[in-house]
């Protein structure tokens, strides 16, 4: 029978050689940080579509009508309130691309076939 | 209100000379509460355009004697005070009241003729409906021999009103077709045909004053082309107004509401293919209000349109612009 091997005593491991936390903390907390700041500018800041107030051109057809049409306006989620002042727009609404413009008053001449609301009387 | 931000420069690109307004040969008579007129371009044959005129008002006011609610004894009326859900009406009927249903989908539901209640109450002859108290369905299928078969809720009566207009100016241009330059003038609503070389000269009432002029139309075709059709039409809500206490209603009825409508439009006129759709789109501006009607006018695809506003101002789609007189 075999003796029983007895085991000897431990071999003295040698010291492992760590990398310095400090510098890796350092950088993964400045990085998170960055983050987290591009995160709250995203999420804080209003979609910018178009700057506020810009001047629109609306060509129209013969150039015979021109347009400047400042636009204002911010885009509200559920919840928020509208600026002081503005005019909230349903967005379902149509969309108020209209193009109107003044008639100037006509000669005062008599004219045979006039269209009319309902029930005037035509003299 | 339309506007007031808006800075607009307008300049007119210089035209031909037009040729002369028609001095028309003109017929009139009365039908629906309102003026019937026909108006022929025929120099030379004023008897024979006299002949043809009269006998077209006569068809048109057997046509308007059936479609009016002012007859007890239309066939209109008849439907209205008959409390069955489901009937038979004659074509005429029949007809009309599908370009009513029409009017529901063009107007986007904003022109609709089975408001009598709310209109008879707006003149202080009935109580108000509650809005949205008892539900206004109603459709209308193909009957026999030419016939057409109404299915109603319980109480739905109808006012053709303009509709029953537009469709008679129109359907009266057709009884005219020998004469290339004509107008039928229902009560306002005016289907137009113009021969090429010809000029009719349409006026647009003025509401402030009697017998101004807010706008005059030039309707006109070219040399060498073919007769055209226009259809124009104005609607508004300072003819028929009535003051109860120190309100003061208007006929048109705003159906979401079933009141006269709330508006800054006091007059509208459209002009586009058929005096019928007209109507339908004049009135779909005045219950919508000026910036909401000249997005639907435009969507429309309109010739035309001419808005007076509460504020006084007139305001038209740019379009317009060639169809104004000089």
């Amino acid at each position: 029978m075999a003796p029983a091997s007895v085991p000897g005593p431990a071999k003295p491991r040698p010291a492992v050689q760590r990398p310095n936390p400090t510098r890796l903390r350092f950088a993964l907390g400045t990085g998170g940080i960055a983050a987290l700041s591009a995160l709250l500018t995203a999420i804080v800041a209003p979609p910018s579509a178009t700057s506020p107030s810009s001047p629109v051109a609306i060509p129209v057809a013969q150039s015979t009508v021109t347009q400047q049409r400042p636009i204002q306006y911010v885009q509200l989620s559920a919840g928020e309130a509208p600026p002081p002042g503005a005019t909230v727009i349903d967005a379902k609404a149509p969309k108020p691309i209209t193009i109107v413009t003044t008639v100037p008053a006509p000669a005062q001449q008599p004219v045979v076939v006039r269209t009319t609301q309902s029930g005037t009387v035509v003299p | 209100m339309i506007g007031a931000d808006r800075q607009i420069q307008t300049t007119r690109a210089p035209r031909e000379v037009p040729p002369a307004p028609i001095v028309p040969v003109s017929v009139a008579t009365t039908a629906m509460g309102g003026r019937l007129v026909v108006h022929l371009a025929a120099t030379g044959e004023e008897r024979c355009a006299r002949h043809d005129a009269e006998r077209a008002l006569s068809r048109i006011t057997r046509w308007a004697d059936r479609l009016s609610r002012h007859l007890d004894t239309s066939e209109l009326s008849t439907l209205n005070a008959d409390p069955r859900a489901v009937l038979t009406v004659g074509p005429t009927l029949g007809i009309v009241l599908r370009a009513g249903l029409d009017a529901v989908d063009e107007s986007g539901g904003l022109v609709d003729i089975s408001m009598l209640d709310a209109r008879l109450a707006a003149e202080g002859s009935a109580d108000a409906p509650s809005p949205g108290a008892a539900p206004r369905d109603w459709s209308i299928a193909l009957g026999p021999c030419r016939t057409a078969v109404v299915h109603r809720s319980p109480g739905v009566r109808f006012d053709l009103g303009g509709v029953a207009k537009g469709w008679l100016a129109d359907r009266g241009l057709d009884l005219l077709s020998a004469w290339p330059s004509a107008v039928i003038d229902a009560d306002g609503d005016l289907a137009v045909r113009c021969a090429p070389g010809q000029l009719w000269a349409v006026g647009l009432d003025d509401p402030r004053t009697d017998g101004a002029t807010l706008a005059i139309l030039h309707l006109s075709v070219p040399d060498g082309g073919q007769p055209v059709r226009w259809g124009v039409a104005t609607s508004g809500t300072s003819v028929h107004r009535w003051r109860h206490g120190d309100r003061v209603h208007h006929h048109l009825i705003d159906p979401r509401t079933s009141a006269p409508a709330i508006t800054d439009v006091v007059q509208a006129t459209v002009v586009c293919g058929s005096a019928l759709r007209a109507e339908v789109l004049a009135k779909t501006a005045v219950i919508a209000g000026s910036a909401d009607g000249m997005a639907r006018l435009e969507r429309a695809g309109v010739q035309g349109a001419v808005i007076l506003t509460e504020g006084g101002e007139t305001l038209a789609l740019p379009q317009t612009l060639a169809l104004l007189a000089a």
